[in-house]
């Protein structure tokens, strides 16, 4: 039941219901919005010049469907905005909302868009508004505001922007239809060609932006697989100072042959050196800039292992309860308008800053340590100085922990630190021992734990001394190949090569693994990965073409400023996918047969667990038994009734091959995940020394 | 092809390095952690040819 009894009211659509509760109780004039339901729909009705009624959507309630509804075939070029729940089964549930954001609207007098100010919540927002509410998108006013303080939300009430960003909604709505465009027909395509060949359904995707992400990690695989390391030698001398014991490094970081690296350990055995030169150099260490999303999903995976996703869902969290502002944001810029002051007051309360936010309070200026980065739509992420009204879990603690160290050493001083670097003459060949201290601790005090920046102190030393050589050291090195990419770094890659949005890249990540491209943290290339992207590559290269992609989302952009028109890129992007879709038909069988080839090989990978450390030539699975229906381990040599090894495994939860040995016994292990419990590490090997030295430990403190 | 490339490539520089002929750098290059997955398999069977 619709309970709205007013005759004309304020009707304000968000994005979530969170945001709705937020606002609805910032505008009202008690504090005190009334929740209603409307067949399970919550909405908020809030009192203040008139009533108020606040409605929230559930993220997208429509998006971009075929207007032929068939699903196997392509390609398809025309297309609608409808509905979610007609596009997509599991989305159902957002009929009823769908609903009641109709009856909601239907007498309303003033229609307000609240939803978040970037691409993603002015398309929500514009999409209700104008098929949801029978086209009120022009007579709609917007709500602009960067964290979902009352303050904030009040202002923004009081200040309406007069009519919606129709710019930024044309530029997300192209968005939305090119990478539709892109992802229906190369995924159906896929697909269909690998369902006709095997005769089983197996999705597979790929997309304007997807594609080109897998290509980063497909050339860095290949790197990685074709690598061959050269050798190389370094030399250290291990010196006493006062009965202190440093390292100093030889002056030629590198040496490239062996008989040179002879020659000079020979040339330095059993001498001493002498103090040549000592250079001391003082720098500065400029305070960090204030956390965009990419910056803070960074420093997150470094600090925590967190993934981008997870990092930006625990945001989005912290916004939603009014504790930061709103983080999908690419600004590393903090405008005076946010009040430092009043945030550092707040933050003043809570006993682990007070020191901290009182050291700043006291400083005659607060001025932040800018990026160069801007966002037109929202400042950098940052504290609002509000406290938890809820105990927030240890990740949420983190991150916002992070949040505000990080914005409280935005304001700090430079660091003043220290290099002295010791020039060592030993025979004739130069030896370097470095130093590093912090002088003037500056922004690092503020930015506590989180500091990773390293002390060596030396003893005094003068020139002409004379040092003693304890030994020269000879290392034996290789060149190493380049590193895999994990979720951060092939992140920041796809922000350096500007493809994709801070909204969509961490999900784009996630799908690489979802649809088995990709596995593990440090990112491996499946073959499945591989053969996918060798079709996209040989049939239609220019789909995944990173180059293209880049000129895409610049056109794209320029939608934003009225540069450039949705329909001349649409018209562009069919005509990439035309002769691409061609192409991929014509060879469906072929594709079909590679991709199926490659889907069995995946599976299989997914279920091999590692060499079987009983027999050491079969490999260990898990399989199902028929009889039982029951999973367990087994080695691959028992049909060939070499070996006999199997191993019993937990029947709930998800098991997943780590692809590394047990660092206790070295079998292979695998991770094991539950609902509601840490993942932990399984190793099979009953008579492992670290389920030994557990077992003891138990023991010990039972009988304590 | 490009894993054999870069064995082909690199024997020059291990040459240089360690005096070593062209059968001892790929048993070198078979056994090395660092070797590609690729690589190696390039460097075994050209041992076995």
């Amino acid at each position: 039941m619709v309970c709205v009894n007013m005759e004309k009211y304020t009707f304000i659509i968000t994005e979530k219901p969170d945001a709705a509760q937020r606002i609805a109780s910032a505008l009202d004039v008690q504090g005190k919005a009334k929740k209603r339901e409307n067949n399970g729909v919550p909405y908020y009705v809030a009192k203040r010049d008139k009533e108020i009624v606040v409605v929230p959507a559930l993220g997208h309630l429509y998006t971009v469907a075929a207007e032929r509804r068939e699903r196997n075939y392509f390609p398809v070029f025309n297309f609608e905005w409808v509905p979610r729940y007609v596009a997509e089964r599991s989305a159902k549930q957002t009929r009823k909302w769908l609903e009641t954001i109709s009856k909601l609207a239907y007498d309303a007098a003033i229609f307000i868009d609240a939803c978040d100010y970037d691409i993603e919540g002015s398309i929500i927002g514009y999409c209700l508004l104008k098929y949801a509410c029978s086209n009120k998108e022009r007579i709609s006013k917007r709500m602009k505001y960067s964290t979902l303080t009352t303050e904030e939300l009040e202002k923004s009430y009081d200040e309406l922007l007069p009519h919606l960003d129709f710019a930024l909604i044309e530029a997300g709505r192209t968005r939305h239809e090119i990478d539709w465009l892109y992802g229906i027909n190369l995924s159906r395509a896929l697909t269909i060609a690998a369902k006709n060949w095997s005769g089983k359904y197996t999705t597979l995707s790929t997309g304007r932006v997807q594609g080109s992400t897998l290509r980063f990690l497909v050339v860095r695989e290949k790197a990685i697989r074709c690598f061959v390391p050269t050798p190389y030698w370094s030399i250290k001398a291990e010196i006493d100072i006062d009965g202190l014991i440093f390292e100093a490094g030889y002056e030629k970081k590198i040496i490239e042959t062996k008989m040179e690296a002879d020659t000079v350990v020979d040339d330095c055995k059993g001498k001493n050196g002498e103090a040549e030169k000592i250079d001391v150099e003082k720098f500065q260490q400029m305070p960090p800039t204030p956390f965009d999303l990419g910056a803070l999903q960074s420093e997150a995976y470094s600090l925590y292992g967190y993934t981008p996703m997870r990092t930006s869902n625990i945001a989005q969290r912290l916004y939603l309860d009014a504790l930061i502002s709103y983080p999908r944001t690419s600004s590393q810029k903090l405008p005076p308008a946010i009040n430092y002051e009043a945030i550092l007051k707040n933050l003043n309360k809570v006993p682990e800053y007070e020191k901290l936010a009182a050291e700043l309070l006291a400083k005659t200026e607060l001025k932040p340590n800018e990026g160069k980065k801007e966002d037109p739509a929202h400042p950098a992420i940052y504290p609002t100085g509000k406290l938890p009204e809820r105990v927030l879990d240890t990740s949420e603690r983190n991150i916002w922990d992070l949040i505000i160290r990080r914005f409280m050493a935005v304001f700090g001083e430079p660091a003043i630190r220290q290099s002295i670097k010791v020039c060592i003459n030993v025979n004739g060949r130069r030896f370097y021992l470095r130093g590093r201290q912090t002088l003037k601790e500056g922004w690092l005090r503020f930015y506590e734990p989180y500091i990773r920046s390293e002390e060596v102190l030396l003893p005094k030393i003068e020139a002409g001394q004379t040092i003693n050589i304890k030994k020269i050291i000879l290392e034996d090195k290789f060149t190493k190949p380049p590193p895999r990419y994990n979720p951060s770094s092939l992140l920041k890659k796809m922000e350096k090569a500007e493809i994709g949005t801070k909204a969509t890249r961490a999900a784009i990540l996630q799908t690489i693994y979802d649809r088995k491209y990709a596995r593990d943290e440090r990112m491996i290339v499946t073959d499945l990965g591989f053969e996918v992207l060798d079709v996209l590559e040989k049939y239609c290269p220019t789909v995944v073409s990173i180059k293209l992609t880049k000129e895409l989302e610049e056109k794209m952009n320029k939608i934003q400023t009225n540069t450039e028109k949705r329909e001349n890129i649409l018209l562009e992007a069919v005509e990439i996918l035309k002769p691409a879709t061609d192409k991929l038909k014509e060879k469906e069988r072929i594709i079909g047969e590679q991709l199926s080839n490659a889907m069995k090989t995946a599976k299989i990978e997914e279920r091999t667990i590692g060499v079987c450390p009983i027999c050491k030539t079969g490999k260990l699975m898990m399989i199902y038994s028929r009889r039982t229906g029951k999973r367990f381990v087994g080695c691959t040599n028992y049909f060939k009734g070499l070996c006999k090894a199997s191993f019993p495994l937990p029947q709930k939860g998800t098991v997943r091959p780590l692809g590394r040995s047990c660092r206790g016994c070295g079998w292979p292990t695998v991770q094991v995940r539950m609902q509601g419990r840490h993942p932990w590490t399984l190793c099979f090997n009953p008579k492992c020394p670290l389920k030994e030295n557990r077992r003891k430990k138990i023991e010990l403190q039972n009988l304590q | 092809m490009k894993a054999y490339e870069n064995i082909v490539k690199k024997y020059d520089v291990w040459k240089r390095a360690l005096k070593i002929s062209w059968k001892e750098y790929l048993s070198e290059v078979a056994k090395n952690s660092l070797t590609g997955e690729w690589a190696k398999e390039v460097a075994e069977y050209l041992i076995k040819k």
